[in-house]
């Protein structure tokens, strides 16, 4: 099952933010569809994670445009939002003696109200979310006995218990092992194909988003260098333009034919 | 032990402290045994009129005036806490008691007897400052907001020190003890400011309680679960220096109540705000009734600033909360 409709989930149009009036974003063109994954990758400070924070509203727009599933940004209450976007932030360590189940539901949020208890339907997205995030045991656990890798995966579970169709992660494999960064990133793909979201997905790890992705976006100082499919965007010339680093090469992984990275040093 | 079966716990054991709190006193007019004829019978024998005398006029205004109290600063503590995302966070910490310290002492210099309007005046001086500050910077910097508050604090105590020093050594002892807080002197006025903040303060609490476990959580990820976020700090900001302000004015200065209860209340019932509202409001009214009953038991015959107890609760308390995160 590919994308359900021609509209992208994700829509950004010359999107331009900053902060405090500095400009970082200079017109960043963004569009994710039902069924892909994206991978947005480029050099520390180019922007991608004050692109998350522009497409979900967390700082204001300078100029261009944001739509979520067709409805433009300024126009979605914050619940709304929350329904159709969920976001795995980047993390934070958690200060308060939450359990995992317990943290795990209020992604339910946004179906929820105010003083109504969970339903059957939030405690079974829940535990489904726990699940899928290989976290099952860990429902009755202090989140601040997990380690960083667990709590990275409750922060993913938190994210797909929202059930959203659009899920936005920033950095999600940041704290993996390479067992979990491959769960991690097949479940992705799956969330995708199976799901069919249209996920956006920041990373640091070239090889990764080659792997997995349909589609990749590479940023350099807050504009697109190229967008498209691994093998077609991800090119030394575009690398080199990104990363400013000349030992940077592009081979091919043996095993699935994907494009990968090396250094020649 | 379920959750539920611990909030009741913890209701049990307010209602017994109260209990203990109205029949314990220096005069032995009431004890339990008369408590149960006064509220079974009325006040039918002289004696039991006696009773009944300190009951409505001494004893209950001063524990349900109390128990506000606590249940206030309680209040106050756990929206700060979770807003400001810092374990450490109390409502005096924003300046409010200083505040309310100054407009008390000013008052006091300028000849009043009535402390508690000037007291409101200047905590809530002191809180409109701090949200005029946090209504233009709160998104993009929490720690340097209390910072503001700590800083004006500052600036309130040292006029305050000054004022102070001006005073002849009779009325200086007075303002000490005011200072130090206290619910001595105290009556159903107060207990008409107190309890009222309490009711509505913890009902708007409990009504943000999810929006509260998610700003606790992080502040990003409140936003992208559907949180108003400055919406909810803004008000809750506002809510814990109302709370706090009444507090001070009615009471004085209480330290440590709203530092301590939100974390023992976490403890007991657990962290998520629709189980610690309710528990932070019952472990702040039992701390501030215990610590009354034992400022006025513990020294014969002279009755301490509930301040000094609860403060030397609260050092050793915040130590070992200092030791528990390292």
């Amino acid at each position: 099952m590919r994308t359900s409709s021609s509209v992208a989930t994700l829509q950004g149009r010359g999107v331009r933010a900053g902060y405090g009036g500095c400009e970082v974003l200079q017109g960043i063109d963004v569009d994710v569809m039902r069924g892909e994954v994206l991978s947005v990758v480029g050099p520390n400070g180019c922007g991608k994670s004050t692109l998350l924070r522009a497409v979900t509203g967390l700082i204001p727009l300078y100029g261009g445009e944001v739509r979520i599933d067709g409805i433009s940004l300024a126009e979605l209450s914050a619940m709304q939002r929350a329904r159709l976007c969920a976001v795995q932030p980047q993390v934070e360590a958690p200060l308060f003696d939450y359990t995992v189940g317990q943290f795990v539901l209020l992604g339910r949020h946004p179906h929820r109200r105010s003083l109504a208890p969970a339903s059957a339907e939030d405690h079974a997205s829940t535990s489904r979310a726990l699940e899928q995030t290989d976290l099952a045991g860990f429902g009755k656990r202090s989140i601040r006995s997990l380690s960083t890798g667990e709590w990275q995966r409750a922060l993913l579970a938190r994210a797909l218990a929202q059930g959203a169709p659009l899920l936005l992660l920033d950095e999600p494999a940041a704290h993996l092992d390479p067992g979990h960064r491959f769960v991690m990133h097949t479940l992705l793909r799956k969330l995708a194909r199976e799901e069919n979201r249209a996920v956006l997905c920041v990373s640091h790890d070239l090889n990764l988003a080659a792997e997995f992705s349909d589609r990749m976006m590479i940023m350099s100082k807050g504009s697109v260098i190229a967008t498209g499919p691994p093998d077609e965007v991800m090119t030394e010339p575009h690398l080199h333009a990104a990363f400013q680093c000349d030992a940077l090469r592009v081979g091919m992984n043996p095993f699935t034919g994907r494009p990968g990275t090396f250094f020649a040093s | 032990m379920s959750t539920t079966a611990r909030l009741i716990f913890l209701a049990l054991a307010s209602l017994a402290v109260f209990v203990a709190a109205v029949c314990i006193g220096p005069t032995q007019l009431l004890d339990l045994p008369r408590l149960f004829d006064l509220l079974r019978f009325g006040a039918s024998t002289p004696e039991l009129e006696r009773a009944s005398l300190v009951f409505w006029e001494l004893r209950l205004p001063r524990v349900l005036l109390a128990a506000a109290a606590g249940a206030n600063l309680a209040l106050g503590g756990l929206l700060l806490q979770a807003i400001f995302r810092n374990p450490l966070a109390e409502p005096y910490l924003l300046g409010l008691s200083s505040g309310g310290a100054l407009g008390a002492v000013i008052a006091l210099a300028a000849g009043a007897t009535v402390v508690t309007w000037p007291a409101l005046a200047g905590s809530l001086v002191i809180a409109a400052i701090v949200l005029l500050i946090c209504r233009r910077r709160i998104a993009a910097d929490l720690p340097s907001l209390l910072l503001v508050g700590v800083a004006l604090g500052a600036l309130a105590q040292a006029f305050t020190t000054a004022i102070i020093l001006r005073f002849d050594p009779g009325a200086l002892r007075s303002i000490l003890f005011w200072l130090m807080g206290s619910f001595a002197g105290r009556g159903w006025t107060e207990v008409g400011m107190l309890v009222p903040a309490a009711l509505i303060g913890g009902a708007i609490v409990f009504l943000l309680h999810r929006p509260l476990d998610l700003l606790a959580l992080g502040g990003e990820s409140a936003h992208h679960l559907g949180v108003r976020v400055s919406f909810v700090q803004t008000a809750g900001i506002a809510l814990a220096a109302v709370l706090a302000a009444v507090t001070v004015a009615a009471c004085g200065t209480i330290g440590f109540v709203g530092l301590m209860a939100p974390h023992l209340a976490r403890r007991l019932v657990g962290a998520p705000h629709g189980v610690s509202v309710p528990g932070s409001i019952m472990v702040g009214a039992i701390l501030t009734v215990g610590a009354d009953l034992a400022a006025r038991t513990v020294l014969a015959g002279t009755e301490l600033p509930v301040g000094v107890v609860t403060g030397a609760f609260g050092c050793v308390f915040f130590l070992a909360l200092l030791h528990r995160k390292n």
